[in-house]
């Protein structure tokens, strides 16, 4: 079954949640290093950082208050463009469990859900596999 | 009897740093702080553990921008403008001198206007109209 999934460099699977920590950055971040020096990267994301691939989070975050006119991309918006800067060597992959819990199924295109049991074929599918939190 | 405050004003305290940035941006616990300044007309902050850093100078701190696919995305968190702001708006900010001191903060580091949190001289709680953990 392995052999269903293009091979990777690299997995991350973002366990940790959006807004307690800079793990989201450091995902976003080692990501773009290893995608802009060609390799292949998967990425997994489990319990609430499902959400960050939310269909209902739109391109732009809510307005800032203070600064009206300035538009903030919603993570959304960014794992967009990293997939359409990237769309042969990135594949992002989503827990459908944990986005099913969460309300958050309905993803961004570019987005593939898959069963929590269906794991290991995504870590037999990498050489090597980073995990960024608990969740 | 229970001590009377003898000021209007609330405390906020800020132990937790860093609670995101690429999903935060601009709408930092900082952000919430400067809302509640302008509701309130004024209210003081006394920044611990972690948070202290908030209060240091930033002269050589690292550019604030990040490259994600073909954008670099420059609205990261800047707490350090966002703590200039709030005192500019009359916010009191404190730094625990402790915290400061655990994270190697030289003396000279703070930002103007920051005040050093330490036994002699710390923010009364029992003064305020309330004390809030943010």
């Amino acid at each position: 079954m392995a052999g269903l999934l293009p091979r990777a460099d690299v997995l991350i699977a973002i366990m940790g949640a959006p807004h307690t920590g800079d793990l989201v950055t450091s995902a976003f971040r080692l990501s773009q290093a290893l995608l802009a020096r060609g390799a292949r990267v998967h990425l997994w994301t489990c319990g609430h950082a499902t959400g960050l691939t939310r269909q209902a989070l739109g391109p732009a975050k809510p307005r800032n208050v203070v600064d009206w006119a300035r538009e903030y991309p919603t993570t959304a918006a960014l794992a967009a463009e990293l997939l359409a800067a990237f769309p042969t060597t990135l594949h992002w992959y989503a827990c459908r469990f944990c986005s099913q819990e969460r309300g958050a199924d309905a993803h961004i295109p570019g987005i593939r859900l898959r069963a929590p049991f269906k794991f290991t074929e995504h870590l037999d599918a990498a050489d090597k596999a980073f995990f960024l939190g608990v969740c | 009897m229970a001590p009377q405050p003898t000021t209007g004003r609330r405390l906020l305290v800020v132990e937790r740093a860093y609670r995101g940035s690429v999903e935060t941006q601009f709408a930092d616990v900082l952000y919430l702080a400067r809302e509640l300044n302008r509701q309130q007309d004024g209210l003081d902050i006394l920044l611990r553990g972690l948070a202290v850093t908030f209060a240091t100078a930033d002269d050589d701190a690292p550019a604030r921008s990040l490259r994600i696919g073909r954008i670099d995305l420059d609205t990261l968190p800047d707490p350090r403008a966002s703590l200039r702001t709030l005192l500019a708006e009359g916010a009191g900010v404190w730094a625990e001198e402790a915290d400061l001191t655990g994270l190697g903060t030289a003396p000279d580091r703070l930002l103007p206007g920051v005040r050093r949190a330490r036994p002699d001289s710390r923010p009364d709680w029992s003064a305020y109209q309330g004390v809030h953990f943010l």
